[in-house]
């Protein structure tokens, strides 16, 4: 074998490894989502505002409302020391009630809300992931493919 | 008294699963074949035992004994019988002792298979396959014993949880198990293979059946787990990239790349290491995949911390396999240098080079996406999760490469291809793609990545079916029959090529079902009243009424929905927002209307409580059954290469079947193999194995 030959071969599979590479870590960082607590959130400077995290916490008993014919729902999110109001907007999942840990993700901002588009509700049961006291694993998921939609 | 009775069966089963460990090894070492023949009646005798063990659960089950705590965990009385007996691998418990059933049936059946065609290989399987099995028993017997008992005995079972009562539920574990073990004999094989020095191709003709069975169930477990979260989950999607699912999808993409590049070894000789290293990996890969999912590891090191026993042992156990496997290629490889060399970027073992390639960038890809948030949260105590946006983004055109590969990999010449071959060959279904993009621009297609796929999909569909009628052709005109009849002629002549590109065709199918139904999907979440109706593509969906509803052990309500397409009605839909009263879980029950090869669906999350208003979230996904039409076309094409008639070459050839007046006929290498097995001192042992050949 002509080591020409060989060099093209190498040559055009790190080509096509290092294009890979640059489209999956390239955006790696942008694509994490940080999971925090109602304390930290509370603490969040104006730089963190509209920055996508995840919140855990306790759905504060009494606190849920629904806005009348609208998708929207307000409740409070606990972690014991902190409570902060959170304004959804959405179908929330199965497992969603008051008195119970759920995770919510979405944003804080300068209103001093925390406005989410998806919630997680715990899910006690043994065939999911056991999570964290306050994270959850009842996702109503989306489906990945529409992530891809131009919005 | 039945459950000790399994207990003690299981607890047997681990000191005989230990002894098939240690005796073939044995055997080798003294040469004497009573200790291989102690393994393998230890394997069988496994099989039985752990049988009787899951009986006892079964039982148990059946007779609503709620004094075994994994049955009060999983059960009630009201189960229908398919749940009750389902509810054995509805926990983590019951699972594993799955897991070391189908280990040691699939165990079993391979030494019996194999056992008079591979012998030298024999004793190596029955030690390393015993390895796994303990490993598996220590931590069922002694972690998560579902033969425990609790007092006082409980009047009634927390119920198996509602999302399992499902069918696809109910068999997507077992199907997962299936593959997950079934890649263990392919495994041991290789490992075998790396301990005996018996490094040919033999190991890889032996398992390739198994791999393809391996892989089918995977791929059933994986779909059903995807139809399952569609349905039942009532997400509208098959695919989340939650990390559960990443652990079902690891070792299915290194097991679909291994099963590519086996083959250039079987023609080539080459990639003889890269093969035992991916066979390896994928084991380990659905080792690593089981633990994971099963310890709670995965979403948060916390959960693992509240267990540290488990979590220990489960690391351990997956670090002594990698050690021992990994450690043993590294040890071996050298002699495993292969002669033969790439003779050209243009062939069809380079194409089986980008294939590996692609597939191993896609497994970096999930396997980093699912194990840096555990890393991050043990390092720096933070929580993250990585999003979907990850693996699009590495995805799309890894699948897009794999797809154009799957075009020409089948076709193009091994060694080198010419010129001339690759205009007779690609371009005209190279033209067709182009006018085929020319023709989805026309109707209006603009997704950048939509274009891309149809027209890959275009280029690899000509490709395919210009060979399908070249053969035909080829067949008709030798054998003077009709086309058909001379497609027949060809799939009877070369079934594994013919099978191999069906399933092809059944990956092309599903990406056009994943394409349409992902971004041409019709999505709607609102609130409705009765008499309220919305647009949903071409349809529209009526609330007529919001009543109750009941069932054994759920209360509903439930929704009446009319879907019309134009002003004609087409369908009825009813939606439940159930609560399953034992277990106090409330579910959403979707409703489906098949409308061509897509559906409308309906669910309703949230019903007000004086059921004057629903919560509704309706979608139209388009050719969305393709994507599991197209799983059960690559499924047929997958049997068809079982089915297939093989020829299983005695490799340990008896000294006079290896005739010395044939083998100067011989090739070469098949003469020196010969050659080798007379001089083998363990052949003594080796015909003493065999019934009526014992040697004094």
């Amino acid at each position: 074998m002509k080591s020409g030959r060989k060099t093209a071969i190498i040559i055009s599979a790190l080509i096509v490894l290092a294009g890979v590479g640059y489209l999956g870590f390239g955006s790696f960082g942008k694509n994490l989502i940080y999971f925090v607590t109602p304390s930290e959130v509370v603490a969040f400077t104006p730089e963190h505002y509209g920055k996508k995290v995840r919140v855990a916490g306790m759905v504060v008993k009494d606190s849920l409302k629904v806005v009348p014919n609208t998708l929207r729902l307000t409740f409070d999110l606990s972690d014991g020391a902190q409570t902060i109001p959170v304004a959804f907007e959405g179908v929330p999942p199965d497992l969603f009630k008051e008195g119970q840990g759920a995770v919510v993700e979405g944003f804080w901002d300068a209103d001093r809300t925390f406005h989410s588009h998806m919630i997680m509700a715990k899910h006690s049961e043994d065939y999911m992931p056991v999570e964290m006291k306050n994270a959850g694993a009842e996702l109503p998921k989306k489906d990945f493919f529409k992530t891809l939609k131009v919005e | 008294m039945i459950i000790e009775l399994g207990h003690f069966a299981v607890i047997t089963a681990l000191v005989l699963a230990v002894l098939g460990i240690v005796s073939p090894i044995v055997g080798l070492k003294r040469r004497d074949a009573v200790w291989v023949e102690v393994g393998r009646q230890a394997v069988t005798l496994n099989f039985v035992l752990i049988s009787v063990g899951m009986l006892a659960m079964i039982y148990a089950y059946l007779t609503h004994d709620y004094s075994v705590k994994y049955v009060y965990a999983t059960s009630n009385t009201k189960l229908s019988i398919f749940y009750k007996i389902a509810g054995l691998w509805g926990g983590h418990e019951g699972s594993l002792l799955l897991w070391a059933w189908v280990l040691a049936l699939f165990c079993m059946m391979a030494v019996h298979i194999h056992w008079k065609t591979q012998p030298a290989v024999m004793p190596y399987l029955i030690s390393i396959e015993s390895v796994v099995l303990t490993g598996f028993l220590l931590l069922t017997l002694f972690l998560s014993n579902p033969f425990e008992r609790i007092f006082p005995v409980p009047a009634d079972g927390k119920d198996l949880n509602p999302l399992l009562q499902d069918p696809a539920m109910v068999l997507h574990p077992p199907f997962l198990y299936l593959g997950y073990v079934g890649l263990s004999i392919p495994f041991s094989f290789a490992m075998a293979a790396l301990f005996s020095g018996r490094l040919g191709e033999e190991w890889i003709k032996a398992t390739q059946k198994w791999t393809l069975a391996a892989w089918l169930f995977l791929t059933i477990g994986i779909l059903m787990g995807g139809y399952w979260a569609y349905y039942e989950l009532g997400w509208g999607g098959y695919w989340g990239w939650d990390p559960v699912e990443n652990a079902a999808f690891m070792p299915w993409l290194v097991a679909t790349a291994f099963l590519h590049s086996v083959m250039v070894q079987e023609t080539r000789k080459m990639f003889k290491v890269w093969n035992l290293f991916l066979i390896i990996l994928a084991f380990s890969l659905s080792l690593i995949g089981t633990f994971l999912v099963r310890s709670g590891i995965l979403s948060s090191v916390h959960s693992f911390a509240t267990d540290p026993g488990r979590g220990l042992f489960i690391l351990g156990f997956v670090a002594f396999m990698l050690l021992l496997s990994f450690g043993t290629l590294i040890l071996r490889s050298a002699k495993l240098k292969s002669q033969i060399e790439m003779d050209s970027v243009i062939s069809r073992e380079a194409v089986f080079l980008f294939n590996n390639l692609f597939f191993l960038v896609a497994l970096i890809t999930v396997f980093v996406g699912t194990l840096y948030p555990l890393l991050v949260e043990a390092l720096q105590f933070k929580k993250v999760s990585v999003g979907p946006p990850y693996y699009n983004t590495v995805f799309m055109p890894v699948a897009l490469g794999l797809v154009f590969l799957m075009g020409i990999g089948p076709y193009i010449p091994w060694r080198k291809a010419s010129a001339q071959n690759l205009k007779d060959l690609f371009l005209m279904p190279s033209l067709v793609a182009l006018g085929g993009l020319v023709f989805f621009l026309a109707v209006g297609i603009r997704h950048s990545y939509a274009l891309a796929g149809l027209t890959v999909v275009c280029f690899v569909a000509v490709a395919i079916f210009r060979d399908f009628a070249k053969i035909s052709s080829f067949w008709a005109k030798r054998e003077q029959v009709g086309r058909l009849q001379g497609f027949l002629t060809a799939y009877k002549k070369n079934p594994r090529r013919l099978s191999g590109i069906l399933t092809h065709i059944g990956v092309l199918v599903m990406i056009i079902g994943i394409i349409f139904s992902t971004i041409y999907q019709t999505e709607k979440i609102l609130i409705m009243k009765p008499g309220d109706e919305v647009g949903l593509g071409s349809y529209r969906l009526k609330l007529i009424r919001l009543y109750g509803a009941q069932g054994v052990n759920w209360e509903a309500q439930e929704g009446l929905f009319n879907v019309y397409k134009g002003e004609a009605l087409i369908a009825q839909l009813r939606p439940q927002k159930r609560f399953y009263t034992v277990s106090q879980t409330p579910t959403t029950e979707t409703a489906i209307h098949q409308v061509l090869m897509g559906h409308v669906f309906v669910t309703i999350p949230e019903v007000s409580p004086d059921g004057t208003w629903a919560r509704v979230r309706a979608l139209h996904n388009p050719l969305v059954l393709w994507v599991w039409y197209g799983g059960g076309i690559m499924g047929i094409g997958v049997i068809l290469n079982i089915l297939r008639k093989t020829r299983l070459k005695v490799t340990a050839a008896r000294p006079q079947a290896a005739a010395p007046e044939g083998a100067v006929s011989l090739p070469r290498q098949a003469r020196e193999e010969v050659l080798q097995h007379r001089s083998n001192r363990w052949q003594s042992f080796l015909n003493a194995v065999r019934p009526g050949r014992k040697e004094v």
